[in-house]
């Protein structure tokens, strides 16, 4: 009798999916605190009765996929269960790039738009500091950002971000082959178009969508699956495309030279070393990510100098794993409660050895404007 | 549903060898490279293409696509150092009257 209700429901459904209504995403209450060329910064409106921590936190998505991938859906969201819990809670919005920002740099992205996001965030909070998540490319560039001006960063917290490029994996591969020319591609696109991007990430499973229509079609009995399924399609189908330099950056001094590994890649002129991160690091990496293979991101928290740094290591794959019903039951307490247990000032549990270096200090602002500047 | 549930069985197992399958092929270098190739190739004829568009066009003494999106970046660019200022003169501000309310 119970597989008829469900052959009949999944019957229904599946006739009824054209007509079916769009997926309400990125729902949950937020205003506009900083609007720059195409980014803004968002701040969720926090629970009724109001904030229970001092130090806010910033999640920073990727650069090329929405950021409501962290709010997708009423009951299904990371930035209304972290809400609910007392966090004040912002959000960097990348926007749209237009043809003009083919020129937008990778250093006027990680350095002026991330660092300003951080400020702006940082001054909500009683420490004059945020906690940092970065999710996939958006960990990358806020690990790098952190070595580079660790100041008002509390700590940080870096979901499937790849630190170490020279992996096995199509992506690292395809973009090291002799035959793959960067600068033509870009002289011709202006900004890589999402349509390519994500025709390479088509590639890493390409049977993808035909397994993806068996399991609509063996899960169509379940109204609450198919909403979860289909707002995550609209996510994943609302791509936007990579500023040109920016993408000429990622690709020569972090994918072809692996430049966090070697020590070689600069932000505004200057060094990023992991070592210098000592701010308190949770890093989580998936097991089923074939996107940021466990490779490609787990080495973040050995290279880091934080004495205080744990990794987390889950099954489930890129995105999945982060924004399913057991990742809002189990991953998502877990890094709130990371972030409640470094909600004060560290120093008295930080060993001397834990000092920053020298050489990551962060210079007098107006030294640090003229040298980005001039990097631009 | 006992024959729905056989098939979706049988299509994991097929999907799962077929994507292993198609994942080392796809990492070939007989792959990678040619299709590093192409796609060389079609970028090249674009950015010819364009390259005539925009001598054609600056020839009648009209501004390109390129020029627009040059001075729009430049108006970006200037918006953000706009914004740092105000940050700078913020921060400025704020260390005069914490300065002023401990003379006080």
């Amino acid at each position: 009798m119970i597989d008829e209700a469900k052959g009949e429901r999944r019957w229904r459904n599946l006739l009824g999916m054209v007509k079916r209504p769009k997926p309400v995403v990125g729902a949950t209450p937020a205003d506009v605190v900083h609007r720059e060329n195409k980014w803004s910064l968002l701040r969720y409106r926090p629970r009724p009765e109001g904030v229970a921590f001092e130090t806010p936190v910033l999640l920073v998505p990727s650069l090329i996929n929405r950021h409501y991938v962290l709010d997708l859906q009423p009951g299904r969201s990371i930035a209304e269960a972290l809400v609910a819990r007392g966090h004040e809670v912002f959000i960097v919005d990348w926007g749209t790039p237009g043809p003009e920002d083919r020129h937008l740099s990778f250093d006027a992205i990680t350095d002026g738009y991330l660092g300003r996001a951080i400020r702006v965030a940082a001054q909500h909070g009683g420490r004059g500091k945020t906690h940092v998540l970065g999710y996939c490319l958006g960990g990358t560039l806020a690990v790098v950002h952190a070595a580079v001006r660790p100041e008002r960063i509390a700590s940080l917290t870096v979901l499937a971000a790849p630190v170490s490029f020279h992996d096995e994996g199509l992506l690292s591969l395809w973009t090291r082959s002799s035959t793959f020319d960067l600068g033509a591609m870009i002289d011709a696109t202006g900004n890589v178009p999402w349509q390519l991007m994500q025709g390479a990430f088509q590639m890493l499973r390409p049977t993808l969508p035909l397994s993806k229509a068996a399991h609509v079609i063996d899960r169509a009995w379940d109204d609450e699956f198919l909403d979860g399924f289909f707002a995550l399609e609209t996510w994943g189908n609302d791509n936007v495309s990579f500023p040109g330099e920016a993408y000429r950056r990622y690709i020569e001094g972090l994918y072809r030279a692996d430049g966090l590994m070697k020590e070689s890649f600069t932000l505004s002129g200057r060094p990023v070393l992991l070592r210098n991160i000592t701010c308190p690091t949770l890093a989580v990496t998936f097991a089923h990510d074939n996107i940021v293979p466990e490779e490609s991101a787990a080495p973040l928290i050995e290279r880091i100098g934080s004495t205080d740094k744990q990794r987390v290591h889950l099954p489930g794959g890129h995105v999945g794993a982060v924004i399913s019903r057991k990742a809002l039951a189990t991953l998502w307490p877990t890094i709130s409660a990371w972030w409640a247990a470094h909600d004060a000032e560290p120093e008295a549990k930080v060993e001397p050895k834990a000092k920053v270096e020298p050489a990551a200090q962060e210079k007098p602002r107006a030294k640090a404007k003229r040298a980005s500047a001039k990097a631009r | 549903m006992i024959g729905w549930d056989s098939w979706k069985k049988g299509f994991d197992v097929w999907e799962n060898a077929t994507a292993k399958y198609l994942e080392a092929w796809m990492r070939s270098p007989l792959v990678l490279g040619p299709g590093g190739a192409l796609l060389t190739a079609a970028m090249r004829s674009k950015t010819a293409v364009d390259g005539a568009m925009d001598a054609w066009w600056s020839a009648v003494g009209l501004p390109t696509r390129r020029d627009q999106e040059r001075a729009l970046h430049a108006l970006n660019q200037m918006q953000s150092r706009l914004i740092d200022l105000e940050e700078t003169l913020a921060e400025i501000r704020a260390q005069q009257k914490q300065q002023a309310s401990t003379k006080a």
